[in-house]
Parts: C-alpha cells; structure tokens; sequence
C-alpha cells in the first residue's frame, strides 16, 4: 500500500528539520525529492510495509494509502485522522461506499475527542 | 544520566568518517518492544546514575514489528499458572523441545508487565466484571494503533539516550568478550563507536530471506516486519556466540495478498478453515482430527492448509459467514489496529467478510524467536546472557523460547535488563581501550560498500547508470531470494527440503558470501542500509540451511517438511545449536539437552 503525495498540500514540513514522514518511516523509505519546492515522496513502494505511519503522521494530511493495483481494483481510500485519544477511519471502497470508524488508541487523562 | 556522547571531526588514524563516540553502562541494540522495556527496567533497577544508550535503526516511536499496531497480546495468564503456560507452548509446537526455564520466567512477569502497559495508556478491552477481555486462553484483545509510542514512551520517560538513525553493524570483541558495536548515521553518515559494560541486542528477527509472494510495488507485502533484517542473529552469530534453532522458521498462513494477522478470524471468531470441497477439514478429516482437530497445534493447522492446496482442495478459505454476526461487525475496526490494508483491500475487492468467507495463503518463511519460532542466540540459564560475556539477547534475538509475541517480549526486556544491572553490580567491568587499529578496520568494514561504489564508479557507468563493475544491494537480494526459494524449502515447493536441494543452496549460499560481497556496492546511505541488510539476511540463510540439514527427522511438519526423513527421529528431541568459524567460514552444529521442567505429556495441554 505505497504512500502517495498529493504535490498541492505537501509544504515538506516547512520549519521541520526533516519532514515528519521522513522522521517516522521504520523503513527509511519517505524523503524528499529535488525539485523547486522539494516534495516528500516514497523512494521504493515496493520496500514499503504498508504501516500507514506516514499517513497517520503527516500535518496535512498530504499523504494517502494506496493499495497495489495488482492486488485490488480502483479506486478506493482509506483515510485516517489522528486525534489526541482516537483514530478516526474513513474507508471508501471502490463503488463509493463509504464507512466511518472511531477507535481509541490511548488512555488519556483530558482533552477526550468528542465521539 | 544518559550516554555520553562526544563528536569527533576526523579520527587521529587517518579515516575519513566523522566519528561519534559514546560510552555506556547498557547498551541496548533495538529500541523496540523488548528494548523499550529493557531500557524502562534498567533505569528502575539500576538507578539514575546508570548510563543506558538505546542504538535505533528508524525512529524510535515508530520502528519495528509494532509500527502497523496490533489488536491482542498473545500472551497473558487468563487462568492457570505458569506451568500451564508452558504446557501449551509445547503443545501448540507438537511437543517441541523449548526452554522452559526461560518461558517460566517470562510467564511469571508478564502479567504485571502488561498492567505497566495499561497504565502507560495501552486502551486494553474490558468484560462486564471489569477483568480484561480474553480471545481465547492465551490471549488479551487492546486497541494497540499507537502500540509503539506507548512502548517507546517507556524508554523516553526513563531518560535514556536514545540514537535514532543509526545502524548497527557489528560488536566489537576483545578477549572473547563483548566491549560495545559500532554502527553508522543512517542521516548523518557518521561512524558510531559505542563502548559498553553490558550490551543488549534485541533487534528483532529475519524477514525477506526468501522470495515473497507479490512483486512490483508488493514486494513487502509481507507478514512478518521487512525491515528486520536478521542484524540480531548475523552480529551474535559473527561474534562467535553460541546460536541455536534455526531450523525452527515459521511458515505464517495468513490472510491471502495481505498477510494480515489471523488470529482475529481463527481465536477471535473461532472461524474454521474450509477447502473448496466446503469441508471444515480440520474438524472432518480423521486424519486432523486425531491430531487435534480445530484447535490442533500451530504446525498441524499449517501442515493442513498445505496439505488441502497440494491435494487441488484449494482454495482454503476462513469462513467468517457463519461467526456471530456482532463480531463479524467488528472485524474491520480490529483489522484497522493492526493491519490496516486489508480494510482497503477488502473495500477494493468487493469483499464484505460476513457474506464472503476469506481466503488464507502461506506467506514467506520467517525467522524469528518470540512468535511461533524459535531461532536465536543460546542463553546461559534465565540471564539472557550470551555464550559471548556481556552481551545478552531478547525479544526475536532470543531462542529456543517461542511463543512470548509482544508482551512476553516486554518482560523478557525487563528481565534481560535486571540480569545486566545485577552483573554491573557483582562485577567491576570497565570500559575497554579499543587499539585504533581495530576501528579503523571496524570503520572501513561497516562503510566498505559505499567505499566501494566511489571506487567502482571510477571504472564505468552503463548508460542507465549502473556500475559496470558492482551489484547493487537489490540485485544481491534477488540473488539470495531465488536460491532460498528454490532450494531452501520456499513456498513453491511446498517448504520442502532434502539434502540434494539443501547442498545447492549451501553452495550458492556460501558463494554469495564469499566471493560476491567485495562486489557489494552502496550509492547512498540508504543503499548501505539496504547492503547490510543483505548481508547479514546471507549470514541467517547460512545458520539456516546448515541447522535445517543437521536436524535429520520432521519434528516441526508443516514449517519444515522432509521428504528424505519424513518421520520423527527421538535422538533429535533436543535442540540443534551451532558456532560459526570466521577462519574457515564454516557452521558446526551440534546438540544441546533439552530439559523438561514442566511435568506431563508435552502433546497436551493442562488446561
């Protein structure tokens, strides 16, 4: 499931030293390119695991999952929103349906996302 | 507090990498589950004034077999004790010898070690009564999305330096005994010189040794983590420690084209296996049946699946159809804690798994020694110290214990971490003086591919860009890949092995390494990444094919089938070990006593 960027909303984590995909990729896969602005980009989709760290990471949300053409039939996205105590997922298959799931990913003391 | 780290320009030896060097009480070689842990425990044990360094090859909140997340802990005493902790080990392994003293320590800790989870935040599933919410008898359901931060938030919180970007290419050895590792600045392209008392490898275990079924843009779609590379086995083994049960891979039957976790489907779901002949085989076929039928043993359940497919009774299917339809309603949101693809997949493929049953494929074989394998590095009594003084393993890096999976390996860190601050406290270890020599030579080793690509690419470039006169770290996988699949017992043929087929891989294998690597060329830092991974995955392919040829029987059917010794042998009801000799490049195996420390029949279960 190679992570794609979208060129209109990556801003390559201005003020970052690095950009956060770069930062958490356990595979060293997510870098930037040498074009003027510099965009993140996967440098091997074949190496990826699929761990969708980039995707949950990135502060535009820039960076969307795809899943390998030869494995599945286009189009379709799954979409994750990170809140401070929850994940939400939105999965639109390929005929457009569209499914919404809310789960929790840590035990927080304040701040509780409305759910 | 922490590591001391202190940046040197340019080495008075004359080498041309900028060095760091860093100073340690413990060094911890991973930091993932077991190394998180290990790092926790070692602060609370060994007080602040400890130096404790963690070397990590990604970033640390995000690294390893945790970064997906992942929906259960598989190992929690929901009832019976320890001993019945093990019992089922055994069992599940068809009676396999394992070491118990080690997996009794493990059982003994891991409870209160998951309630330290809990209250680092881990959101861990309730009943009614309050009491957490088993799958199954061995097992707890979480929502472990950020499994990892959590895990990492261990080691941060007790203050540990933590080295993020690093790769870790070898210990360093004097007089037998363990002295530190040196690695390189996966970012920074520095050289890292770590010298230590007492140093922990737990850097998970081997992935993509053999081929994986997808290509292309899946080629990692695999079920065990690609980024563990075997650095964990290749650097003990190389260091001359003691290795044992590599013959003991994993052969994982998964979700098909994804790879994604079953034991959501089988434990969760109690979903059967079904061929196309709609049989529930393992609950039909006599020939299952008596050996143990639904819930027969990990090997017996892998044995069938390939049995069914090698029969043309394939496609094996899990029937989700018929499981309660509130948990069939679930399945999506704990697949989107652990695997996440397979939620797209089935969104792209039409699939609704309480309509349509799904189908199940064996992935790539796995080394591993914390799941349901158990290869990794010997261990003297329950200290997790190596053959090697000072150096100590856990998590995937420890052997002959299966069966710990996440949590077992957050308390074998933590038991790993006591046993290194209790040897600070007896013995009066120093810092060695390592001669100059010896790291430059460490130095031009750990950098040699990407030295050899400057040197190499003076002598030609194809038009595409390639070297005329070097192998990229790809085309060395492919290489490694195709022979471990055709002769090492790959997935084509049916993860059969015999001696005929094991000699050529032992001689393509052996020829890789001996005479292919001083082609091994790194253009970039990642490339080197990508070089050292394949050169310590050839390093396990080699303690692989000559455990797998040692052990003449089938003690472990469906990971490993013999068609020259089909049947069990009782002279091997012990484990196979070995030591490599860097003089003649040669792996000696031998015996090594297994001993039962839990009364019973090994092929059942006490409760």
């Amino acid at each position: 499931m190679p992570p794609k960027v979208d060129p209109l909303k990556c801003d390559a984590c201005q003020g970052e030293s690095e950009p956060l995909c770069e930062q958490v990729c356990p595979g060293n896969l997510m870098t930037l390119d040498l074009g003027e602005p510099r965009k993140a980009y996967c440098r091997d989709a074949g190496d990826c695991w699929d761990c969708m760290s980039c995707t949950k990471a990135c502060p535009r949300q820039a960076i969307q999952t795809t899943i390998q053409y030869q494995l599945a039939y286009f189009p379709g996205k799954l979409i994750p929103l990170v809140g401070t105590n929850s994940v939400t997922w939105t999965s639109i298959d390929c005929n457009g349906m569209v499914e919404r799931f809310v789960i929790r990913t840590i035990i927080g003391s304040e701040d509780d996302d409305e759910e | 507090m922490g590591g001391k780290s202190v940046a040197e320009p340019v080495s008075p030896g004359g080498a041309k990498t900028e060095r760091v060097n860093i100073e340690a009480d413990v060094l911890i070689i991973g930091g993932g589950t077991a190394g998180c842990l290990a790092a926790w425990e070692a602060r609370r044990s060994g007080g602040e004034g400890l130096k404790i360094a963690i070397m990590e090859k990604a970033f640390i909140r995000n690294s390893g077999c945790l970064s997906a997340g992942m929906n259960a802990l598989n190992m929690y005493i929901n009832q019976g004790g320890p001993e019945d902790f093990v019992s089922y080990v055994r069992y599940d392994l068809c009676g396999a010898p394992v070491r118990e003293d080690i997996l009794l320590s493990v059982a003994e800790e891991v409870n209160e070690t998951v309630a330290l989870m809990e209250k680092a935040g881990l959101p861990i599933k309730k009943k009614e009564d309050g009491r957490y919410l088993n799958r199954g008898k061995w097992n707890i359901e979480v929502n472990g999305s950020l499994l990892k931060p959590i895990t990492a938030s261990m080691a941060i919180e007790a203050g540990v330096e933590i080295y993020n970007r690093v790769y870790m290419t070898d210990l360093i050895i004097e007089n037998g005994q363990c002295e530190g590792a040196v690695g390189f600045g996966v970012r920074d392209g520095k050289f890292y010189v770590c010298r230590s008392k007492t140093t922990l490898i737990c850097a998970g275990g081997a992935a993509g040794l053999w081929r994986p079924n997808s290509n292309g843009d899946a080629h990692h779609r695999i079920w065990y983590f690609p980024f563990n590379t075997g650095g964990s086995y290749a650097m003990c083994k190389r260091a001359g420690a003691e290795m044992t049960s590599f013959e003991m891979r994993i052969v994982p039957i998964r979700t098909k084209d994804t790879y994604s976790p079953t034991g959501t489907l089988a434990i969760g779901m109690n979903a059967p296996m079904v061929n196309s002949l709609g049989q529930a085989f393992m609950r039909e076929d006599p020939y299952y049946v008596e050996r143990g039928g639904h819930t027969a043993p990990t090997l017996i359940r892998v044995l069938a699946f390939e049995r069914e497919t090698q029969a043309f009774r394939g496609p094996v299917v899990m029937d989700t159809t018929q499981g309660d339809p509130y948990k069939v309603a679930g399945l999506k949101s704990q697949y989107l804690d652990m695997s996440p693809c397979i939620v797209l997949y089935w969104g792209c493929n039409d699939i609704d798994p309480s309509k349509e049953p799904v189908e199940v494929d064996a992935s790539d074989p796995a080394i591993v020694g914390a799941h349901a394998g158990m290869a990794g590095a010997w261990t003297r009594g329950v200290s997790r110290e190596t053959t090697i003084p000072r150096l100590y393993v856990s998590g995937d890096a420890l052997g002959g214990a299966p069966s710990r999976f996440i949590s077992g390996s957050w308390a074998c860190g933590r038991i790993a971490a006591r046993a290194m601050v209790k040897a600070l406290q007896v013995n009066s270890y120093e810092l060695a003086e390592i001669s100059g020599d010896k790291i430059d030579r460490l130095e031009e080793r750990t950098f040699g591919p990407l030295r050899s690509y400057g040197e190499k690419q003076t002598e030609g470039l194809w038009t595409d860009g390639a070297l005329m006169n070097g192998i990229s770290p790809k085309q060395m996988e492919d290489r490694m890949q195709k022979i471990m699949e055709e002769y090492c017992g790959g997935r084509r043929n049916w993860f059969y092995v015999n001696e005929t087929y094991l000699g050529i891989a032992r001689k393509h294998i052996g020829r890789l390494r001996r005479t292919q690597l001083k082609y091994l060329c790194a253009k970039d830092l990642h490339d080197l990444q990508l070089a050292w991974d394949v050169i310590n995955r050839l390093d396990v392919c080699q303690l692989v094919i000559e455990h797998l040829d040692y052990r003449k029987e089938t003690r472990f059917p469906g990971y490993v089938n013999r068609n020259d010794y089909p049947d069990l042998d009782p002279e091997f009801d012990c484990f196979v070990n070995s030591v490599w000799d860097p003089g003649t490049d040669e792996v000696t195996c031998f015996k090594a006593p297994y001993e039962q420390l839990v009364p019973g029949d090994r092929t059942r279960e006490s409760i």
